[in-house]
């Protein structure tokens, strides 16, 4: 074998791995859409239906977390429920930014920071 | 141009892009009666196609319970279909004019979107795709949770529902002895490796698919980001290995790959692993200038004209009679 690439292969170094563990969960809810259980789940590995990973919340996170690397969906939004989502999420990178600025002494922004965090509230974002 | 058809750079053949798409409030393909199906699929052509003009000039639908399984086995070669929508029931497509665009319905997800592109553009495939996700949102309702994003059957697809793969082309990387440490480096750092066909199929003429693993909690654009640094690193990787044949072994390398020029224009019979390694030399041969095929096909175009899916299709075929069509079909056109 022609070793080239030694030098390549640092660059794999202290990537996100995972292995992925068995899911343990008792569990007799069934969902109300497609009539699955959560030993349906862990028999064929596949969610029913969407509303599937609403009945079991806790267990969808639990296998979504062991598998990828973020529970947290960080990607598009279809333009229907995008208002209201993309509001919270506007909300959340105000507060960090809040945060920073009282952290980096600027006050100035800070003002403005909370005035629109305050103006958001007010309209029932939370 | 049919993807398999497009000249490149010889790595990296093909691009594809695949959105994982299903309907709020519906059960999943697998989890519907033969009837619900049927319903199901009545109401998102109807969504897809009649409430919106632009789709239903570009597209062309395909009921494939009502297709010949030549047909569709050619489908699969395009990969405008997923190998269980072959003999499956209740499945349909939707086909762009260029041929690189497919909407398909009721494999494992409602809707599963696809582009699929000859050469390495990963950017612009996903551009596209995207574009007409948008467009069939207009009038249908995704199953979306604001934490898991997009629900799909299988949870490893949940979020983005965004598969991105390339097909590449690791001939030297093999030679040299050096591709399965490149590609152990590039599995489990979300990143996933498979063969032509995609999950359970092997890497068959040294056809790799490169695919992201992580659909959630990234975005879009990261995820594609990741997987275009893997990609650009082991297509680097495979150029410096060519390169290495060509300056410190040509002799060698060019005996090799003119063996199995040699072997397929004028042999018999040849069987479906002997077909895709020395289609994968002759490949190899004219992407390093040294082999100049004048034939009716290219290499790729034969690997995927004599794999056993597509050359057992009518299922009347010996294995000795295959193996002779297979030299047959080879020697006539390379
Ligand atoms: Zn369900």
């Amino acid at each position: 074998m022609m070793d080239l690439f030694s030098e390549l292969f640092d660059m794999f170094e202290g990537m996100d791995m995972f292995s992925p563990q068995t899911v343990v969960q008792k569990d007799n809810r069934v969902c109300p859409v497609c009539g699955h259980t959560w030993s349906d789940f862990l028999r064929s590995g596949k969610f029913g239906c969407g509303e599937c990973y609403k009945t079991f919340r806790a267990g969808a996170e639990q296998v979504i977390k062991q598998t990828q690397s973020n529970s947290v969906h960080a990607g598009k939004i279809p333009s229907k429920s995008s208002a209201d989502i993309k509001a919270k999420r506007r909300l959340e990178e105000l507060r960090k930014q809040l945060k920073d600025a009282v952290n980096k002494e600027d006050y100035e922004s800070a003002a403005k920071l909370h005035a629109e965090i305050k103006a958001m509230e007010g309209k029932g974002i939370k | 141009m049919i993807w398999y058809n497009d000249l490149n750079d010889g790595i990296v053949i093909s691009t594809r892009i695949r959105l994982a798409r299903n309907l709020d409030k519906t059960p999943f393909p697998a989890a519907l009666g033969d009837k619900q199906r049927a319903e199901v699929t009545a109401k998102l052509h109807a969504a897809v196609l009649e409430s919106n003009s632009a789709l239903a000039v570009e597209f062309e639908r395909y009921e494939l319970d009502n297709i010949a399984r030549n047909k569709k086995i050619s489908m699969l070669e395009e990969h405008l279909i997923s190998p269980q929508m072959v003999d499956g029931k209740g499945h349909s497509v939707l086909v762009n004019k260029s041929r690189n665009m497919s909407i398909m319905f009721m494999e494992e997800d409602h809707i599963r979107l696809q582009v699929i592109m000859g050469g390495y553009c990963v950017d612009e495939a996903f551009d596209m795709a995207d574009k007409v996700d948008d467009v069939l949102e207009e009038s249908l309702t995704y199953a979306f949770d604001e934490r898991f994003g997009y629900l799909t059957a299988c949870p490893t697809n949940a979020g983005t529902g965004l598969r991105a793969s390339v097909m590449m082309h690791l001939p030297a990387l093999e030679i040299t002895g050096n591709i399965t440490r490149v590609l152990q480096s590039v599995s489990g750092i979300g990143v996933a490796v498979r063969g032509l066909y995609g999950e359970g199929t092997n890497a068959e003429g040294c056809l790799y698919q490169i695919s992201n693993q992580i659909t959630t909690g990234l975005s879009e654009k990261e995820i594609i980001q990741k997987l275009k640094s893997v990609i650009e690193r082991v297509s680097e990787m495979e150029k410096q290995a060519r390169n290495i044949l060509a300056k410190k072994h040509k002799a060698e390398i060019e005996d090799k790959l003119y063996r199995s020029y040699g072997i397929l224009k004028y042999a018999r019979s040849v069987t479906s692993a002997e077909a895709k390694a020395m289609l994968s030399d002759v490949m190899l041969g004219q992407n390093m200038g040294i082999i100049k095929c004048d034939g009716k096909m290219t290499p790729l175009e034969l690997i995927i004209k004599t794999a056993p899916a597509v050359i057992m299709s009518d299922g009347k075929l010996s294995p000795e009679e295959r193996d002779t069509a297979r030299a047959e079909l080879i020697r006539s056109n390379i």
